[in-house]
């Protein structure tokens, strides 16, 4: 009986719809796949090389190390097959590294800038040319990660490093009236101090909910509305799922450098007015000669463009481009258009500065 | 979805009762997405954020520090490590890593040079 058959096909249909619910809500999405090696660890930090796609004849010279935030996994950059940017550096012939801040315990909660940029980030680097077997290299950085870069970058301009790539990169505090956060870690209204007392470092849940509540009805609603709308989806549900089990993978930023974060940048922009002072050492971006690709999301409501626009005028590097993109923080690099804007532009700026 | 359904779905001929909600649905969405997105950028919002974070943390803090000291007089009573302890030894060992990624990285510097003696002798 055709009515029959109908129903038969429906109830068949909902119920595949409820299984791909259930699971894109319960279960974390089988993500960073593309397969690497340990090569380096230091307390939780660990340094990956992603086992080259092309033969070695073929393989750029320079390698290529990613840096990403330290509240978030990295693996942002190696989401899920043919969703990758670190599987389609690869297949561009790259050799490329991670490093991997790790989870930091309580034991961790002294940890500043000063240690990640003085201590975690020379040591992996110097592993990274003893395995690749060169004195120079590329570096990526992401977020906290581009400051990270940018602080490693001004201190030790000697060390080899010839391109620098900051991604939506929050390195100038001085326009706090465009910077949500800002506001929110005013020291009017946040007591930084009363925080790291109580949990001594940044807890993961806090974190989440400050990215989160800057766009409370998207993240908390609208998100998993999409969702419901496209379940007869399965390809919407898999990136879904993927970047859902990212979003809700944070990690906790060590104490010291939350407290670096809130007092010395956001609060006194001392990165950019050249007072940062790591481990004795002032902080002088102009000492920066590496060539520089800035790559700026137009619509970035976490890292608004004018935290990454000025950093260009300041460095000393002659070789400078500043890259503008439509999309948000993430999404520049792991939504969907990710892999026709933002990766070959990276790959064409990188590939003729690479040897 | 049904035959039914889909023919009546966006572009088709007929109408559908749920397209016309879901539209009315993402409008109102998207109008309390403004209105929410402008209002977390507020001073009046961070304020109030600021203050229920204050409160929360000076309501439990004496009880945190009760049981914090509580537990580790407990552990030490108990002769077992209490987390101060184990945070040293925490430190201590990252130390003892950095000390053997130098040398490691010695060895990186050596390797190779051995591995040419090696080769020149043969």
């Amino acid at each position: 009986m055709p009515g029959l058959e109908a129903a038969a096909q429906d109830f068949a249909q909902a119920e595949e719809k409820l299984r791909r619910l259930t699971k894109a809500l319960t279960t974390r999405a089988s993500i960073a796949q593309t397969p690497k090696q340990v090569i380096w660890a230091l307390n939780k930090a660990k340094l990956y090389r992603y086992v080259p796609m092309v033969p070695e004849q073929e393989r750029r010279r320079l390698p290529l190390l990613l840096v990403f935030a330290l509240m978030n996994r990295p693996y942002i950059l190696d989401l899920r097959p043919g969703h990758s940017f670190v599987e389609f550096m690869l297949k561009q012939g790259y050799d490329v590294y991670l490093l991997d801040w790790g989870a930091p315990g309580r034991e961790d909660r002294n940890l500043k800038f000063d240690d990640y940029t003085l201590d975690y980030m020379p040591r992996a680097i110097r592993k990274l040319k003893a395995v690749s077997g060169c004195e120079e290299f590329s570096v990526l950085g992401w977020c906290i990660g581009a400051i990270l870069t940018t602080i490693y970058a001004a201190l030790r301009p000697d060390d080899g490093l010839r391109n620098l790539i900051l991604l939506t990169g929050p390195l100038d505090f001085s326009r706090k009236d465009s910077i949500t956060f800002a506001k929110w870690t005013d020291e009017r209204y946040f007591d930084v101090e009363q925080v790291l007392a109580a949990f001594g470092n940044m807890p993961a849940e806090m974190i989440e909910y400050g990215a989160k509540a800057l766009k409370p009805v998207e993240n908390y609603i609208g998100n998993f509305i999409r969702l419901w709308d496209n379940l007869d989806n399965p390809a919407i549900v898999d990136a879904w799922h993927a970047m859902h089990t990212w979003v809700t993978d944070n990690i906790p930023m060590a104490g010291a450098a939350f407290r670096q974060l809130i007092v010395d940048l956001y609060r006194n922009d001392r990165l950019m007015q050249g007072t940062l002072m790591i481990r004795g050492e002032r902080v002088d971006v102009s000492r920066i000669r590496a060539n520089l690709l800035t790559v700026i999301a137009e619509d970035d409501h976490i890292t608004p463009p004018c935290q990454s626009e000025t950093i260009n005028q300041k460095v000393g590097s002659r070789d400078k481009e500043l890259f503008r993109i439509p999309g948000g923080h993430i999404g520049i690099m792991a939504g969907s258009g990710a892999s026709k804007r933002t990766w070959p532009h990276i790959d064409a700026w990188l590939g003729k500065r690479s040897g | 979805m049904s035959d039914a359904q889909q023919k009546s779905s966006p572009g088709g001929d007929s109408f559908d009762p749920l397209d016309a909600w879901r539209k009315m649905r993402d409008a109102s969405l998207e109008a309390w997405a403004k209105g929410m997105t402008e209002a977390v950028k507020t001073d009046a919002y961070a304020k109030m954020t600021g203050a229920m974070l204050d409160a929360c943390l000076s309501a439990s803090a004496p009880f945190r520090e009760a049981l914090e000291k509580s537990m580790a007089h407990a552990l030490q009573q108990l002769s077992m490590p209490t987390r101060a302890d184990i945070e040293s030894l925490a430190d201590r060992l990252t130390n003892i890593e950095m000390r053997l990624d130098d040398l490691d990285a010695k060895l990186d510097v050596l390797g190779p040079k051995k591995v040419r003696k090696g080769h020149a002798r043969s």
